[in-house]
């Protein structure tokens, strides 16, 4: 799967969660998901939670340690697929 | 918890805060307690039970034990490390105090704090922070629980600002410290005083606490951070369970 399919996957994923819907239009790699997007940090597991359940892959604990931007989240399910 | 890997360092600084803190208990542990019970006149309702049965899972097991409770106010720590045993027990079992995660911000602005905080045995996170640090907060906890140490911690990751457990709060990092630990007890602990209303800085001068305890070994069988996430949310829904039956039994 190409890395831009992906990307808007996974932004589609991420919409409901960004409280800065206008950051949301103007989404690169490098959007930070909290700082950025800000997505509640609780909420960030479901977020992944719903990665795996998009891409039916299984993610582990400390993966969810690498995931700060757009990109990371592309990166990690990219890998996992 | 194939995590961080904690450096040789990391360890050793927990082991001298451990050591530190054991060979001052005998002045701060009397007096933290003193200050409890008769500065702010705390009562804990039913205390021998509590002691008791505490005292009863210490010693029942060499498996690591994590003590979660709800979180209602920024002294729920102290209260808590207070019920479930005297000083003089805790003199005796220096593992059974329980290490805290306190939020850094609560405890770094002046020294004193600090040094309770130390004394304490007191991990600090940074609420905020990138995910690696708390990871590796995660990890001491999970390497002082696995020398048969206690820590405590609160699983929705700050009070309840609603003053009920909420299960949408259920942070799952206290579930990958679980799920990392083979044979994991975890004692569920409802500690409220009778006047907490909801969520405050401090609970009331001459409050009676009421606590309720429950040991459970969370499963799952689902993997990776799916389980991460379901042995949270048990923690959380048991201590829902004990907060109605808290609720019940004052009517």
């Amino acid at each position: 799967m190409e890395a831009t399919e992906i990307q808007e996957r996974v932004v589609k994923i991420l919409t409901p969660y960004v409280k800065d819907q206008e950051a949301l239009a103007s989404v690169k790699a490098e959007t930070n998901l909290l700082e950025d997007l800000k997505v509640n940090s609780a909420r960030l597991v479901d977020v992944v939670l719903a990665f795996e359940d998009e891409f039916d892959i299984e993610i582990a604990d400390e993966d969810v340690d690498t995931v700060n931007t757009v990109g990371d989240c592309v990166t990690l399910i990219g890998q996992k697929l | 918890m194939a995590g961080p890997t904690l450096s040789d360092d990391e360890r050793r600084t927990l082991l001298r805060q451990r050591a530190v803190s054991r060979l001052l208990s005998p002045l701060w542990v009397p007096v933290f307690t003193a200050a409890m019970r008769w500065g702010l006149g705390w009562h804990i309702v039913d205390g021998d039970r509590v002691r008791e049965r505490f005292a009863r899972l210490r010693a029942e097991s060499d498996a690591p034990l994590l003590i979660c409770a709800n979180h209602l106010t920024m002294y729920d720590s102290f209260a808590i490390e207070w019920a479930l045993a005297s000083p003089g027990y805790y003199l005796g079992d220096f593992g059974a105090l329980a290490w805290n995660t306190p939020e850094k911000a609560n405890f770094a602005s002046t020294w004193w704090k600090r040094v309770i905080a130390y004394l304490l045995k007191c991990v600090p996170v940074e609420r905020g922070s990138d995910r690696k640090s708390v990871a590796r907060v995660l990890e001491k906890i999970r390497f002082l629980l696995e020398r048969g140490e206690t820590a405590l911690i609160f699983p929705e990751g700050g009070r309840s600002r609603t003053g009920r457990v909420e299960m949408e709060s259920a942070a799952y990092g206290v579930g990958r410290l679980v799920s990392s630990l083979p044979g994991c007890r975890v004692l569920c602990i409802y500690l409220r005083g009778e006047h907490q209303e909801t969520w405050s800085k401090s609970p009331v001068r001459g409050e009676r606490f009421r606590v309720l305890l429950e040991s459970f070994e969370p499963k799952t069988d689902a993997r990776g951070l799916r389980g991460s996430v379901d042995l949270s949310r048990q923690i959380v829904a048991k201590l829902v369970e004990m907060e109605n039956a808290w609720f019940d039994d004052r009517k």
